[in-house]
């Protein structure tokens, strides 16, 4: 139908004709009366073609859940819950050559009594040590490390249960744990001893003409090739035993302090 | 002890080490993890290799290592009898590390029963203590005085002021009555 403003007028006035109303602007007349019912554009809208990928929009980083399509083997409602309450869980079975006991005390509880720690003897002297050879000193140096190994795991756990008020037990620690210290330091005092006892000996050898240093032992050639006029008298032990062990005889043939060495 | 260890081993070898490790009671992670405090210059590797060699450990591929900062302290270590000012320091850090143990290891229970440690008796001396080491302290004016204590200042000075009692020197200052 030809649309003009008369005509939209007319239709306009008689279907609002028993009620006298404020008569809208003429632009504004097509709002009123135009329904329209049939869309913007008569094209088919085209459709997405089928898409092979189940997991389209699952994503676990954006927290979608799982997809329509997915299944899992156990459903949410027979998931196995946590136990929170500790009391109620099954205890842990330690095995008994665990390597960790060594850290704590050798009865297995979670920290020494002052009388435990305090039941400990003195340290080992360097006179006592000189005796014995470099495999048993490497194993006391181990035996000295993990000690203060279990006083350094006591003393953290200790200041855990004391909390602010504090509780004995420190001190004795303090005194085992200078004991072990002083056994360290007499095995490094005999080591380092012995190092320059053989130091001072290469370099005598290196100088002795009755030495030969290159001599292989094992093939039976001599180190020592004594001269055809006499035996020199070999002194075994160190010249430092005359301090430090009192019950030793004096030595024969005893270097004067005073030699300068070569 | 194995053959060979589980991992490769370093070239270097020491024969004696001289450092601790603490072995820490973590009751936040499950059985089969231990922390220890190890020192600052320690790496994972070194841990791996102590844990084997010194102790027989074998432990999971991954271990966690984290620095914790000290706060700013004033004084020193050992801290002396007199609080110390203005000596501003930060201590040294510590390094602690988490490993996955092949076979779990739970630390036994504390003791409920602390009498061999008395620890009722250190608690009751610090009570008794922490009043009279506030009144001889940089705020002992600022601690109130007991009414007790009120009339026994009075009632000496009555007697000194009426010749009753002579003054004698010799009491130090803060001991006495508490208050």
């Amino acid at each position: 139908m030809h649309c003009t403003s008369a005509s939209l007028l007319r239709s306009a006035l008689i279907s609002s004709a028993s009620r006298a109303t404020t008569l809208p602007p003429l632009f504004l007349l097509p709002a009123f009366t135009i329904s329209q019912t049939t869309p913007f554009s008569t094209t088919p809208a085209a459709h997405a073609r089928r898409d092979g990928n189940r997991a389209r929009g699952v994503s676990a980083l954006r927290h979608t859940g799982i997809g329509k399509k997915q299944t899992l083997s156990v459903k949410l409602e027979n998931l196995p819950q946590p136990v929170l309450d500790p009391k109620r869980r099954s205890k842990v079975e330690v095995d008994e050559d665990h390597g960790l006991w060594d850290f704590l005390p050798p009865s297995q509880a979670a920290i020494r009594t002052p009388e435990e720690l305090h039941a400990h003897g003195r340290g080992w002297t360097v006179a006592e040590l000189r005796k014995k050879d470099w495999d048993d000193l490497h194993r006391l140096w181990w035996v000295c490390i993990k000690e203060r190994n279990r006083l350094a795991t006591q003393a953290y756990e200790h200041d855990r249960i004391a909390g602010v008020d504090g509780m004995y037990g420190e001190h004795e620690a303090q005194g085992r744990d200078e004991e072990v210290r002083k056994t360290m330091k007499s095995v490094k005092h005999c080591l380092t001893e012995r190092w320059y006892t053989w130091e001072n000996a290469r370099v005598a050898g290196m100088e002795d003409v009755e030495v030969d240093l290159t001599a292989d032992l094992d093939r039976g050639e001599k180190a020592f090739l004594p001269r055809e006029d006499g035996q020199v008298p070999v002194e075994l032990g160190s010249e430092d035993d005359r301090r430090t062990d009192s019950g030793l005889p004096p030595p024969v043939n005893a270097t004067a302090p005073n030699d300068a060495r070569v | 002890m194995a053959v060979h260890a589980p991992f490769k081993v370093g070239m270097k070898e020491i024969y004696l080490p001289d450092f601790k490790l603490a072995f820490i009671r973590t009751i936040h992670l499950p059985a089969n993890y231990a922390s220890f405090i190890v020192p600052l210059w320690f790496s994972k590797l070194d841990l791996r290799d102590y844990l084997y060699h010194g102790y027989n450990l074998r432990i999971g591929p991954v271990i966690r290592s984290y620095v914790q900062q000290s706060r700013i302290r004033q004084g020193q270590v050992p801290s002396p009898t007199r609080p110390q000012y203005k000596r501003w320091h930060r201590p040294r850090s510590t390094k602690r590390m988490t490993v996955e143990l092949e076979r779990p290891f739970a630390w036994p229970e504390r003791p409920d029963d602390l009498t061999a440690w008395n620890k009722e008796e250190t608690k009751m001396a610090n009570e008794e203590q922490g009043p009279l080491g506030k009144r001889l302290g940089p705020e002992g004016d600022q601690q109130g005085i007991s009414n007790d204590r009120r009339t026994s200042m009075r009632e000496q000075a009555k007697a000194l002021l009426e010749g009753r009692e002579k003054w004698k020197p010799g009491v130090s200052r803060g001991l006495g009555t508490s208050g």
